[in-house]
């Protein structure tokens, strides 16, 4: 049987990658809030409430130590680093005062930035493109509505076409459009999916 | 007669109208007015796209703020994640000011501008503190009696409590408070305050993830002995309702428990037309849960 | 003509480093008036001292500026070289160049700067200093332990066996404290109450220690040396010169409540003593649940008391007592884990706190040291105790509580030993296990079989048929979430300060460190001292504490009480507030500023004037202040003085 040396050498980790990370969320968050993973004692607290957790492979404290030791590749490359509900619970539990839940958001955006953006979140998001909705009204709710005594559509983007540009203005402005992939002229998204 | 502007985001008009048009009448009711805000846009969900990208998720739940400021009304949500993506903006923009002129200068090109004066409350508050657990109970026409409702609060109205200030996250009352009200009785289950699994993009992306807690909810109220769930959340709403014709379809198990957002059990007291609850539009039915309020009358 | 000498330190590299040394001295010594400066590597080391006493002697200094570390570490050694060469010691000026320059800022050339700028400030100042004569005032050579826990008992029984008098005061009806509840001690499993009750009684056999029980310190007033307390002796409800302690009132007593000292484990009566080996062995009635009180019935004690003690319309009684020093000895509060709602303590009933399981460990407790489950009132088999509830918790406590996995590790144990069957798991961040044969008594219980589960408790929920708790958490070392279900779950609860710590703190006019518990001079150097002079801290009301060093500050503490009054009189700083009588027109803004109560409004013949008792003075400066017509001047402080320093480094631009 071949034998391999299963050592992970901490001189090539990123050791960059922290600060890379707390700069990506300093402007929405502030640095306090991205530096808290530095805080964890590994206690388990999140994980063991972590309702994700306790039927997948998603290891809230497994992440916040790759993060801080600098494994960069391996949390924003996972999928489990999808896996979180932002349910919160870890957050109003961790004793150190980890800001979980912002820091799996700020992770998130890295790497949807490095391209593990997954295609049914693209296509959720090109909803809000086309529709101004994440979840637009379908001919059958319309029907409903009007049995209700409401009118067809609802007072939002879909009554008003003016809003509806206002926010692709917004999502053009933030570059939301080229992280997503968003095509102006098809009104679709880009490539296959 | 007390005004709101009324922030409906995009499954409570879109998927769950009956909501949207029991909230409304209800609150006509107590001289409560709804105002619309026009041209709004989904909130947008807090756990999904400030994953993907927190300006944008900023810049447009601002935008939501700021024309719902115009009505110069307090802004009012019904669903938690509207809730959750509006509060946050509002405690992030009001507590930083470099970032709030980045975000203004954004909106100001579609000419907006976020000024953060107006509260952004949840309809439960209303209900809780606008009209109170008394008047509730002494509006009531019809008594529920002998209901056994599992209240389900959601995540995004309750946490972060540093943020949302609602008290405590782990035993919250309020809404077991207003289903008493109602004359049913709130009963405990196992992994009460536990999440749906809706949230966080994880619906879109790995559905089987999220039905798997659904329905360990789901056999926990069963096992309670729950004749429904009554929730203050639009997505949590669908993810029971329409969660449990998933679970039929992938893992043949039916629970035929009725979802019921707290203002149609309010609905049902106040002896409204099933009609205008809008439970038939619903996929799970509500027979089992109006035999029995209709058994317990006679 | 002054002849100021300038002393330069280095710190080794803690001001060298940062601080161009030479060049700064160099500079210095051609300040006006400063006819020498020097530097050396440690100016507080023997040679340093040496160098500036040869130079007042030699080179016939008469002010001298030492510029090194805060005045706070080192202004009375160089007070003393002073005094020691014939040199008045108030002619000595410190320029804390380390604390305000070297260790706050990285820029070696701004930073020099700013050291010269301190130095010429000090110069400027001590040019004018006056010289200045230590007052003296007289001692009361006795001394106030409030709280007669073990921390309280140890210090007032040294103090007494030097052969000094103590006034003892205890809120609770006896002494004994928070020691006495518990059942056996750690590491050595001896008995608490085998140890502390020879304690107890040596307490109320000793005739320099008066013993005031079931009493509260309402008010104290005076300084070092010279301090008043109102004690409030609460009634008891009788007459404590009859009671003979038979007890016969407690076992006829109709009423029975929940016992606070069984941690509401077990019962109590209406008129009750907290324990068998009480002292004083005299019961109190409790006002708010006794039948008689409450509702004019009953009276059953009264009837049945063979000494007719007992007294219902018994009232409150007040003491006054001068001492020289007060010890506070006040002990702490165990953590209430209500509000770690996760837990669900008072909802779960068979989720109990650490100094609950002690009640039901000790033999003279509510259930005879049987470990039984309040729901059914079953042997549990299954045990786990929860660490860190409350503690090291941003939520909750920040601070670790010292004692909890020692106290956790030791009753696992004896109720291994007990029943051998059980199953024990400790649910655990960190095992801090520090103390001396702390580290041997851990490995005992891994030795015993005890499971060590490395994971902070996420939550526990309860089995509803068999009320079993259940908990969930993350066994971190094998990377799984787990669950577990128990008969009984204890939680470690810390150490909290005391719900009326509050009270004290403003009595004395101590500080509170951020964890809430009171807080030392000095956390290194003056771990018993307060900010107040004469009085000393003991045992947990300083911090969280085991028995071995609550004791061994207890010692300290009366070591420390024992310095002020073991001299007739005491030395007090002539650094202080003084009234120009002839301008002070009385109008009393400098009382309503003094936070010390030093200032007194007096009538002379034609007009009133302020008067400052030099002993209560610390010197601080509000009253000159305050002053509107300049009557009042702080000695060695005043306008002129702050003027020339501003001018010094300013050059004269104010």
């Amino acid at each position: 049987m071949p034998i391999t040396r299963n050592i992970i050498r901490i001189n090539d980790l990123n050791s960059g990658f922290i600060d890379e990370f707390v700069e990506s969320g300093r402007k929405i968050f502030g640095e306090d809030v991205l530096r808290s993973v530095e805080l964890c004692i590994q206690c388990g607290c999140c994980t063991g409430s972590c309702p994700s957790g306790r039927r997948t492979a998603f290891r809230t404290r497994k992440i916040f130590r790759e993060t801080s030791l600098g494994f960069k590749d391996s949390v924003l490359g996972s999928d489990d680093l999808w896996l979180c509900t932002t349910c919160y619970t870890c957050y109003e539990r961790c004793p150190r005062g980890v800001k979980t839940t912002d820091i799996i958001r700020v992770l998130r955006n890295m790497a949807v930035r490095e391209g593990y953006m997954a295609d049914a979140h693209r296509m959720t998001a090109s909803y809000v493109f086309k529709t101004g909705h994440g979840v637009p009204a379908n001919e059958e709710v319309q029907k409903q509505r009007v049995e209700l005594g409401l009118n067809r559509l609802p007072p939002t983007t879909h009554s008003f076409p003016e809003a509806l540009r206002s926010v692709q203005e917004v999502l053009r402005l933030t570059g939301f459009d080229e992280i997503v992939g968003f095509n102006w002229e098809t009104m679709e998204l880009r490539g296959r999916i | 007669m007390k005004e709101y502007a009324t922030f409906l985001g995009c499954i409570i008009p879109n998927r769950y109208p009956g909501i949207e048009a029991t909230s409304t009448s209800i609150l006509k009711y107590f001289d409560i007015e709804l105002l619309p805000i026009n041209g709004a846009s989904c909130c947008p969900a807090p756990g999904v796209f400030s994953c993907f990208h927190l300006e944008s998720w900023l810049a447009i739940a601002a935008r939501n703020i700021a024309i719902g400021e115009e009505t110069g009304q307090d802004i009012v949500t019904m669903c938690n994640g509207c809730y959750g993506s509006l509060a946050e903006a509002n405690h992030l923009l009001n507590g930083n000011k470099e970032l709030k002129d980045k975000i203004n200068e954004i909106l100001s090109k579609v000419g907006c501008e976020f000024k953060g004066n107006s509260k952004i409350k949840h309809m439960i508050e209303v209900f809780s503190e606008d009209i109170g657990v008394k008047k509730i109970q002494e509006s009531m026409k019809n008594t529920l009696d002998g209901i056994k409702v599992c209240t389900h609060y959601g995540c995004h109205f309750l946490k972060p409590s540093e943020i949302k200030k609602h008290g405590s996250s782990e035993r919250p009352r309020f809404l077991d408070d207003i289903v008493r009200a109602t004359g049913a009785e709130s009963i405990d289950y196992k992994d009460k305050t536990m999440c749906c699994g809706f949230g966080g993009g994880v619906r879109a992306k790995d559905i089987d993830v999220t039905l798997d807690f659904t329905r360990e909810k789901l056999k926990n109220i069963i096992l309670a002995g729950g004749d429904c769930i009554v929730d203050q959340c639009a997505s949590c709403h669908l993810e029971f309702d329409r969660g449990q014709a998933e679970i039929k379809k992938i893992y043949g198990e039916e629970f035929r428990l009725p979802v019921l957002y707290f203002t149609q059990l309010i609905g049902l007291g106040l002896g409204m037309e099933q009609k205008k609850l809008g439970l038939e539009f619903q996929n799970i039915p509500a027979q089992s849960l109006l035999d029995k309020i209709n058994g317990g009358r006679k | 003509m002054t002849n100021i000498g300038v002393y330069i330190c280095h710190c080794g590299t803690n001001i060298a480093g940062v601080v161009d040394v030479e060049g700064l001295t160099q500079k210095v010594a051609k300040l006006k008036d400063v006819s020498l400066a020097k530097d050396y590597k440690y100016m507080c080391s023997e040679p340093g001292q040496d160098l500036i006493r040869e130079d007042i002697k030699n080179r016939n200094l008469d002010r001298v500026v030492v510029a090194a570390c805060s005045p706070r570490m080192h202004e009375n050694t160089y007070k003393k070289v002073l005094a020691s060469a014939g040199l008045n010691p108030f002619l000595l000026e410190i320029a804390n160049i380390r604390e305000q320059a070297s260790w706050v800022h990285l820029d070696k050339e701004k930073t020099t700067d700013k050291a010269l700028d301190l130095i010429k400030m000090a110069v400027a100042k001590v040019r004018m200093d006056e010289p200045l004569t230590s007052l003296s005032a007289n001692v009361i050579q006795r001394v106030l332990v409030i709280g007669a826990g073990i921390a309280g008992i140890q210090t007032s029984l040294d103090i007494a066996n030097i052969g000094f008098d103590v006034v003892l005061v205890e809120k609770e009806q006896s002494i004994g404290g928070r020691m006495s509840q518990l059942g056996k001690t750690f590491p050595t499993l001896d008995c608490s109450a085998c140890i502390l009750t020879p304690k107890m009684v040596e307490v109320s056999l000793n005739p320099r220690i008066k013993l005031f029980t079931y009493s509260e310190v309402e008010e104290i007033s005076g300084f070092i040396g010279n301090f008043k307390a109102k004690i409030r002796k609460k009634s008891r409800g009788l007459d404590e010169s009859l009671c003979t302690g038979c007890g016969l009132c407690q076992e006829k007593c109709p009423t029975k409540v929940p016992s606070e000292y069984d941690e509401k484990m077990g019962k109590r009566k209406a008129i009750y003593t907290l324990f068998p080996q009480a002292v004083p062995n005299i019961p109190v009635i409790d006002r708010a649940s006794c039948l008689y009180i409450t509702k004019g019935k009953c009276g059953v004690c009264k009837k049945v008391c063979p000494a007719g003690a007992i007294d219902y319309e018994r009232t409150d009684e007040f003491i006054e007592e001068e001492i020289g020093a007060v010890v506070v000895a006040t002990g702490f509060d165990p953590f209430d884990p209500v509000s770690k709602e996760e837990y669900g303590f008072g909802i779960y009933r068979n989720v109990i706190t650490g100094l609950q399981l002690e009640r039901l460990l000790h033999a003279a407790g509510p259930t005879k040291g049987e470990v039984v489950r309040p729901s059914d009132g079953a042997i549990p088999k299954r045990i786990a105790f929860v660490q860190c509830v409350g503690s090291r918790d941003e939520h909750a406590n920040k601070y670790c509580s010292r004692v909890c996995c020692m106290y956790a590790i030791k009753n696992a144990l004896l109720i291994k030993e007990h029943h051998p069957e059980s199953e024990i798991f400790i649910y655990y961040i960190d095992i801090r296990a520090f103390g001396k044969g702390y580290e041997e008594f851990y490995k005992r219980a891994q030795e015993n079989g005890i499971k060590f589960m490395r994971g902070r408790v996420a939550e526990i929920f309860e089995e509803q048929k068999s009320r079993n708790p259940v908990i969930r958490a993350d066994d971190t070392l094998l990377g799984m979430v787990t669950e577990n279900e128990l008969d009984m779950v204890v939680l470690s609860v810390g150490m909290i300060p005391r719900s009326d710590s509050s009270k004290i703190q403003k009595m004395l006019g101590l500080a509170a460190s951020p964890d809430g518990f009171f807080m030392e001079a000095h956390a290194k150097l003056r771990p018993v001292d307060t900010l107040v002079d004469g009085v000393f801290l003991a045992g947990t009301a300083q911090g969280p504490k085991d028995i071995p060093d609550t004791v061994a500050q207890a010692k300290g503490a009366a070591s420390g009480a024992l310095e002020v009054i073991s001299h007739k009189t005491l030395q007090l700083s002539p650094l202080i507030s003084e009234v120009d009588e002839r301008l002070c027109r009385g109008c009393g803004d400098c009382k309503d500023v003094c936070e010390y109560g030093a200032i007194e409004i007096v009538t002379l013949d034609t007009h009133k004037v302020a008067r400052i008792n030099p002993a209560i003075c610390k010197g601080c400066g509000a009253c000159a202040v305050a002053c509107c017509n300049g009557s009042i001047k702080l000695r060695n402080y005043t306008d002129s003085i702050t003027f020339a320093m501003l001018d010094a480094t300013l050059g004269g631009a104010v």
